[in-house]
């Protein structure tokens, strides 16, 4: 039976991009733009720019869509007044952050570090004494997030970069996936420290976030090359000593979840004998969820899902590829395994 | 002449135009000299534009040619192969069809001295290699010489050809089977005796006897290597339906025409999902021109999509150059050999590799496909010269200075793949374990061309 499948005419109807889904990954989220016609109307001017920065891809960083999250939220909190009959506390998070929090998922699924966030916001919420007048906690709401953008964003890049540089040695080769922020500034750390090495750059054709990188790293004297592509990457490992890759996130089992092409490179470092160095920030680490291959927790490329392509955004890597997981904690020992991640956690939370 | 497969690059069909328009007297010297270019320049790319190629340019040698004797012709085909080889040393199915048609000559000429050499034993065993070398030398100013005259002075290189190699060892199954009389009464007595598949009665009895049957013997030969690549694709795919059964999630990176036709002949006795990753939205432009020629101005691969979904097969065109982000859901693996190297290390289109790390990272079965003609006895031991650097052109603009100017930029077109990563191999033969690639290396290629210009 070779007869060709009799093609029924498209509804008339805008297509649903998600019918496009191969049907063996219809279980996973998709960025969706959304008309600003059809936007809660509950949602804050600030949160409606940020989630379409977000749905366009234009603001794809995870820790800068943290940022941009937790600053529109400071602006929600804000320009909030209260309904006269009820309380800040009761009001605030059912009736204005929720939709706020429900519109930026639809535009793109929540990274770890938003969760996260968001889950530490409503619990600093929660904790307010009823008393408090309504300024007051706005107030203080404010500079919590003021303080946490502070000390988990700020100083944990800095922190991360220091810890990182620290591992390079003069002469080094390293080995690097995409653009990531973290190991840029690494790199830029341990130049500035005066240590000479090399830096090859992989990239991914679809993403490009490496061409800025190299062009940066070249700016400031250091010897980069680039390869568009991963084709020929055991070819390139074996002029490399280290490999270093930036995690969007990391699972309580200690896998790493990355840019697409993260995985394959960690694979083929595994091979070649090179130490794999994963730089991340606390606050992406999930303490909940699990996951052992890159099918269980995944996003779908909007930009390609189509008939012609289909593209995942992230790809998992189990914690044997990954030699270190280099966070602003930990810097005695300085390299924590990707399974100690629960440990660190909960050192973090109680530290005695 | 065979025919010419379809969908080759549109440069290797004109150079074969060419070929066949050529007046008959055209120098052998041109010809080889405007492959020479258009290997150098990779207009023609690839291990079957390559391999007819080689093979057409080598037949033209064996045609035109004066040559006296087999040595003259042998010494000529290895010129010209050097020449070749050297116009794109990454290219191993180069070497492999100068081998074979290096070995076709010599079994040829062994049969034909059989024939009826047997009586000139006694004239010819005592001159010596010195002088075999002189008449080699002297042949091509000797021409109004009888034929019987020049054929007994090629007689007499024998014994120097057989005391370089090892001729000893039987090179194919038919010695091995065949219970030749001569050679087992009298294994001493005749230097021929031990030419490498020779002592097959069946072939004893209809012999060409003079240069000119040997030329017509050879050139059949060569045919026969043409009609094997052309069938190559199709005999791989014969086995498709016992290694993809219904259900299977098969990956396979930039399929190439073989992979294609073996998801094809699978798709029509099984239910099946193929996902076809490795381009790129940026590198679609070149890697399809390569792969699919004609489908440039369609979505990658649409000839073969569409193909599979008529028979009801579901492809999906995965935009992306890694592969762990799908392997979790696929069973196994399908790559397409540009050349197996005599370990089982296979050179395959740069990312494929990764698939493959990818599959075995999760234990998945990596099953490689590419007829006999790639089976190469070379074992490099340095396989960084074998991969193929290609143009950035595509992933980076000129305009972009500082890209341009001060970074180094790659792009791997090939790579090599090392035998751990692979499960099965298929060939033309049918389906082999790695352990079985060394007795399909004897028994194509003789002893005495495996290293044929030392390793490069």
């Amino acid at each position: 039976g070779a007869k060709p499948t009799v093609v029924i005419p498209a509804p008339l109807k805008e297509k649903d991009p998600r019918d496009l889904i191969p049907e063996c990954f219809s279980h996973l989220p998709m960025a969706k733009r959304i008309p600003l016609s059809q936007a809660d109307k509950d949602v804050h001017p600030v949160v409606l720019a940020v989630g379409q920065q977000m749905a366009t891809f234009t603001l794809r960083d995870n820790i800068r869509r943290l940022e941009a999250t937790l600053n529109a939220f400071k602006k929600v909190l804000e320009s909030y007044e209260a309904p006269p009959s009820s309380a800040f506390s009761r009001h605030f998070v059912p009736h204005v952050l929720n939709p706020q929090i429900e519109y930026l998922t639809e535009c793109r699924p929540m990274c770890f570090a938003m969760g996260n966030a968001i889950r530490l916001l409503k619990a600093r919420i929660s904790k307010l004494d009823p008393d408090t007048s309504d300024e007051e906690a706005i107030k203080t709401l404010c500079e919590s997030i003021e303080g946490f953008i502070q000390e988990r964003i700020y100083y944990a890049e800095v922190i991360i970069a220091r810890n990182a540089a620290d591992m390079i040695i003069q002469g080094d080769h390293i080995l690097t996936y995409g653009g990531a922020r973290l190991v840029g500034k690494a790199l830029e750390q341990a130049w500035a420290d005066g240590k000479t090495f090399e830096v090859a750059i992989l990239d991914d054709p679809c993403d490009r976030t490496g061409q800025a990188m190299a062009k940066s790293l070249r700016q400031q004297g250091i010897r980069v090359s680039y390869y568009p592509q991963l084709g020929g990457v055991s070819c390139h490992l074996q002029h490399a000593t280290k490999v270093m890759i930036g995690a969007e996130a990391v699972f309580a089992n200690g896998s790493l979840y990355g840019p697409a092409g993260t995985s394959d490179v960690a694979l083929a470092a595994q091979a070649a004998n090179l130490p794999v160095i994963a730089l991340c920030e606390t606050i992406n680490f999930d303490r909940e969820r699990v996951a052992t291959d890159s099918g269980m927790y995944n996003e779908i490329d909007p930009e390609r899902c189509t008939e012609e392509s289909f593209r995942l955004l992230f790809d998992t890597t189990r914690d044997k590829f990954l030699n270190v997981v280099v966070t602003e904690y930990e810097t005695i020992t300085g390299d924590a395994p990707a399974t100690a991640i629960l440990a660190i956690l909960r050192k973090q939370e109680d530290p005695n | 002449m065979a025919p010419v497969q379809s969908g080759h690059a549109p440069n290797l069909r004109k150079f074969l135009d060419s070929l066949k328009g050529q007046s008959l007297d055209a120098s052998v010297e041109s010809l080889v000299s405007r492959a020479h270019s258009l290997l150098k320049r990779r207009q023609i790319k690839g291990p079957e534009p390559c391999a007819i190629a080689t093979a057409h340019i080598l037949l033209q040698v064996v045609a035109k040619t004066k040559w006296n004797d087999v040595d003259h012709l042998l010494d000529r085909i290895q010129q010209v192969g050097h020449k070749l080889v050297e116009a794109q040393p990454q290219e191993l199915v180069i070497g492999n069809i100068i081998r074979r048609i290096l070995g076709l000559i010599r079994d040829e000429a062994a049969e034909d001295r059989h024939g009826d050499g047997d009586g000139d034993d006694a004239e010819s065993l005592p001159e010596s290699s010195a002088a075999a070398t002189a008449t080699t030398t002297t042949a091509a100013t000797h021409e109004p010489e009888s034929r019987s005259a020049l054929q007994s002075r090629a007689l007499s290189r024998v014994p120097t050809l057989s005391s370089l190699s090892s001729m000893a060892i039987p090179q194919s199954m038919f010695n091995l089977l065949s219970a030749d009389p001569l050679v087992d009464s009298s294994p001493g007595s005749s230097p021929y005796g031990h030419g490498s598949g020779t002592s097959t009665p069946m072939l004893r009895v209809a012999q060409p006897t003079n240069l000119h049957g040997l030329k017509s013997e050879i050139i059949s030969g060569i045919d026969e290597i043409f009609d094997e690549i052309q069938q190559v694709d199709d005999q791989i795919a014969a086995v498709a339906d016992t290694q993809i059964y219904p259900g299977d999630f098969v990956m396979v990176y930039r399929p190439s025409a073989t992979v294609e036709r073996f998801l094809v002949k699978a798709a029509a006795k099984r239910k099946f999902t193929v996902l076809i990753v490795g381009e790129t939205a940026t590198a679609t432009a070149t890697a399809t021109a390569t792969a699919t020629p004609g489908g440039q101005q369609e979505a990658p691969y649409a000839a073969l999509r569409k193909k599979l979904k008529s028979l009801k097969v579901t492809a999906i065109n995965v935009t992306s150059s890694g592969a762990m982000a799908y392997i979790g859901r696929t069973n196994k693996v399908i790559l397409d050999a540009r050349a197996v190297v005599a370990n089982g290390g296979v050179i395959v289109d740069g990312g494929a590799g990764l698939v493959a790390r990818a599959a075995a990272g999760y234990s998945k079965a990596v099953i490689v496909l590419g007829g006999v003609y790639r089976v190469s006895p070379e074992e490099p031991s340095d396989f960084g010269p074998l991969v193929e650097w290609g143009n950035p052109a595509g992933h980076i603009g000129f305009t972009d200075g500082p890209m341009v100017s001060g970074v180094d930029v790659g792009i791997a077109e090939t790579e090599y793949m090392s035998p751990d990563l692979i499960d099965i191999y298929i060939t033309n033969l049918g389906a082999h374990s790695r352990n079985h690639l060394h007795s399909i290396i004897t028994d194509h290629y003789k002893k005495e061309d495996m290293e044929l210009y030392g390793s490069y």
